[in-house]
């Protein structure tokens, strides 16, 4: 017995010396960028007889790190399954080609990190160092992004960034990291434009989670609202594990408010949303950040009716083409469409706006290489730098102050409310902007 | 017996500190830097939470909160006063024994459950007081100008010299863990975990000796989260205090065999080192968490005393070398 205790704490100490320090080897390396060279050939190219050189082959390695476990996980595997379904469309089409013949695939490379920042820093550094990654992806989430840019700055890399949506990134100093997301300062900007053309007297409380994300949203909305000509009645944090709403709730009534703005995440978000429908306190107008456009919120039931939130991108809503030329804007990529039906095709689910994002991400890389007729870090960098695009998702373009470098600019939230459809069922329908609307905003949501 | 045989008890621990900190030097990995810095950082707080939980037997779940509250302190200082690195780690450090002080006079008179249950308690409350005061971005935190890297010669050289400084950090752990081992204090501290009221009958003032092993052993942590969160760019509330790095600090400390200088050393390394592997091994990166479990389900179960405990009671002869 003692031996082999002897032998499995020998085994652990052997294994845990020799793999960290052997690290480098055992890491699953992808070789990037892979060339395969063309064939030789010492002919003329004129020459009627010299035979065809093949294409240039280039393997470019995109590297990030995904939440597979804790409390990112859901939304950064659709972001992950976004981006591969990208990856794949690209390849299995035969790759992009650039003018010089050099025909470009993508090989993905990623670790799970685990929704903290413990390792983020060193598994970027990994990715670009072992596994010569060409270019980054961001983790989901503005924190673990925001580890994750000091890591692709210093060592030179383009970080293009989906599920990071804190303003405060991009105002870093940063030159290489490139943001898809509607800025956080801007995510509830939509909702109220739309609120104007409701109720320009509505008197609002500003109810958020006390984090990082939602405060960021909320410290846009009030200056917005207030310029707007809007009353803020009432401004209250809570803790994120909330589950009581009902003093907050007291708060609302006290202060006449007729719109409550504001949430966190899905589930105080969602829990906020039932306590206030069940205690019929007469609001006007709920606009919740994250919880409504998730599917899931229509389990609230009548407590969902009525409901808005913002989205970064809606299958119903889908940005066109026909809405790139009327602005003047360059299209580029699938339809809302095709890629709605692809997803849907490769993961029997309906995409999310995580999902968009991060087959998005993948577009716009492709977009800035087919640009730069490149895949020099410098000449994509330019590209991105000069990009102003729709696609489905919507606008892209990106601030190229020295402040705020990479912040996107181009890109809106649409708003949805959760409406009843002829059949009684609750169905999620766009509401604003009215150009892409699906259904007229119900308003006020109860009864007089 | 010569000096240094006197002294093997801590030359093994700073030759395993030396050799990490080396190691990325030989391979010119910066991966392998990064893989150390995580090593070593824990190595260093585990040292630090040893000298609680090792010495005087008082199991701290919130320990973290010295790692977070110093952190906080000189990252707010970096980045938002201006001051040079060297003097927000002192302010990080200094400022974590201050609050292990005031804790310590309130708490430390608790024992057992209750005051591992009030550690908990402290780490949470902390984390609302953070996340409510507006000086350090309340729950935004604090994020610090990429520029702030040119006065080190730049973020890469900045990270690199991140390094060597954690490197420094956990040697110093591990001297003052070996100190007050081989010390008339750290007697008593070990007469406190074994009894302490025996000790105090014996002349140990357990309440003073208690308070100041544990301000001991808040200095590093608070000193570590600046670095941490300086070479990270950003501190939010979430970030500083998670309660499963506490728990996880435990784990090293029992697993290399608490209460001795080379114990929290090898559970960091081993602990580290395993998930550093499992993370981004090819194999096992989507199983990590579950084979990192099971492993350490199987190593509690079978040597509860940890390596070191349990190196010393099979070969006695090892007693004087690991110490």
């Amino acid at each position: 017995m003692k031996r082999t205790l002897f032998n499995l704490f020998a085994l652990l100490v052997v294994f845990s010396l020799a793999l960290t320090a052997c690290g480098g080897g055992a890491a699953p390396a992808t070789e990037a960028p892979v060339v395969e060279a063309p064939a030789a050939t010492d002919a003329p190219a004129a020459a009627t007889e010299a035979p065809v050189a093949a294409p240039e082959e280039v393997t470019i390695t995109v590297g990030f790190t995904a939440s597979q476990t804790g409390a990112q996980e859901v939304s950064s595997k659709r972001q992950v399954n976004g981006f591969n379904l990208w990856m794949n469309q690209v390849n299995e089409a035969g790759g992009l080609t650039l003018s010089d013949g050099t025909v470009v695939k993508f090989a993905a490379q990623s670790y799970d990190d685990e929704s903290t920042k413990e390792r983020v820093q060193e598994l970027y550094t990994r990715l670009i160092t072992e596994d010569n990654a060409d270019f980054l992806i961001s983790p989901y989430s503005s924190g673990l992004t925001a580890a994750a840019a000091v890591i692709a700055e210093q060592n030179g890399k383009l970080m293009i960034t989906t599920g990071a949506a804190d303003d405060d990134t991009y105002k870093q100093g940063y030159t290489g990291v490139f943001q898809l997301y509607t800025p956080g300062s801007l995510y509830l900007t939509s909702t109220v434009d739309m609120l104007k053309t409701l109720d320009p007297a509505a008197k609002i409380a500003i109810v958020n989670e006390s984090d990082k994300f939602s405060t960021a949203v909320v410290g846009g909305l009030k200056p917005y609202a207030e310029a707007a000509g809007f009353e803020i009645v009432l401004e209250e944090a809570y803790a994120s594990d909330t589950a009581d709403f009902g003093p907050i709730i007291n708060k609302i009534v006290d202060s006449g408010a007729t719109v409550v703005l504001g949430g966190g995440h899905y589930p105080d978000g969602s829990t906020f949303a039932r306590q206030l429908y069940e205690r019929k306190v007469g609001i006007q107008f709920i606009g919740i950040l994250v919880a409504p456009p998730d599917s899931k919120f229509s389990e609230l039931g009548d407590a969902a009716l009525g409901v808005t939130g913002p989205s970064q991108w809606e299958g119903k809503a889908t940005h066109t083409e026909e809405e790139a030329n009327g602005l003047g804007i360059e299209w580029f990529g699938p339809s809302g469409e095709e890629f709605s039906a692809a997803f849907e095709a490769a993961y029997t689910d309906k995409p999310t706006y995580h999902a968009a994002g991060g087959y998005t991400a993948g577009l716009l890389l492709e977009k800035a290489i087919r640009d730069a007729d490149s895949v020099d870090s410098e000449a994509v960098k330019a590209a991105l730098d000069a990009t102003n695009i729709f696609t489905f998702y919507g606008g892209i373009k990106f601030d190229t102050s020295a402040e705020a470098h990479g912040l996107q600019v181009g890109h809106s939230m649409v708003v949805i409310q959760w409406q009843k459809n002829e059949a009684g069922e609750l169905v999620r329908e766009v509401v604003w902007p009215a150009d892409v609307a699906t259904k007229a905003p119900i308003f006020p949501i109860t009864a007089p | 017996m010569t000096n240094w045989q006197k002294h093997i008890g801590i030359i093994i621990p700073l030759l395993v500190i030396a050799g990490l900190m080396l190691y990325p030097t030989i391979t010119g990995k910066a991966a392998a830097r990064e893989t150390a810095f995580t090593i070593l950082k824990a190595i260093a707080l585990a040292s630090s939470l040893n000298i609680l939980l090792g010495y005087t037997g008082y199991v701290s779940f919130g320990h973290i909160v010295f790692f977070g509250f110093g952190g906080y302190v000189g990252f707010y200082l970096l980045s938002s006063q201006g001051m040079s690195l060297w003097i927000c780690i002192l302010a990080g450090g200094v400022s974590s024994g201050v609050l292990a002080f005031l804790l310590g006079k309130a708490i430390l008179r608790l024992r057992g459950a209750y005051f591992a249950l009030a550690t908990i308690g402290v780490n949470e409350a902390m984390r609302a007081f953070i996340n409510n005061f507006d000086l350090f971005g309340g729950p935004t935190g604090i994020t610090l100008n990429f520029k702030a890297y040119l006065a080190y010669g730049g973020a890469a050289k900045a990270l690199e010299m991140a390094f060597y400084v954690v490197g420094g950090l956990a040697i110093l752990a591990i001297i003052l863990s070996y100190i007050i081992r081989t010390s008339k204090f750290g007697l008593g501290l070990l007469a406190i975990r074994e009894n302490e009221d025996a000790a105090e009958v014996m002349g140990v003032f357990a309440p003073d000796a208690k308070t100041w092993a544990y301000v001991l052993s808040a200095i590093i942590p608070g000193m570590i989260g600046v670095l941490f969160f300086f070479k990270n760019g950003n501190v939010e509330p979430h970030d500083a205090f998670p309660l499963h790095a506490s728990i996880e600090l435990l784990v090293m400390v029992m697993l290399g065999g608490q209460g001795t200088v080379l114990g929290p050393i090898l559970g960091a390394f081993a602990y580290q080192g395993m998930r550093g592997y499992l993370v981004t091994s090819d194999f096992f990166k989507d199983i990590q968490l579950s084979v990192s479990g099971a492993l350490l389900l199987i190593i509690v179960l079978f040597i509860p005393a940890g390596a070191v405990g349990w190196l010393r009671q099979r070969f006695p002869i090892l007693r004087r070398v690991l110490a």
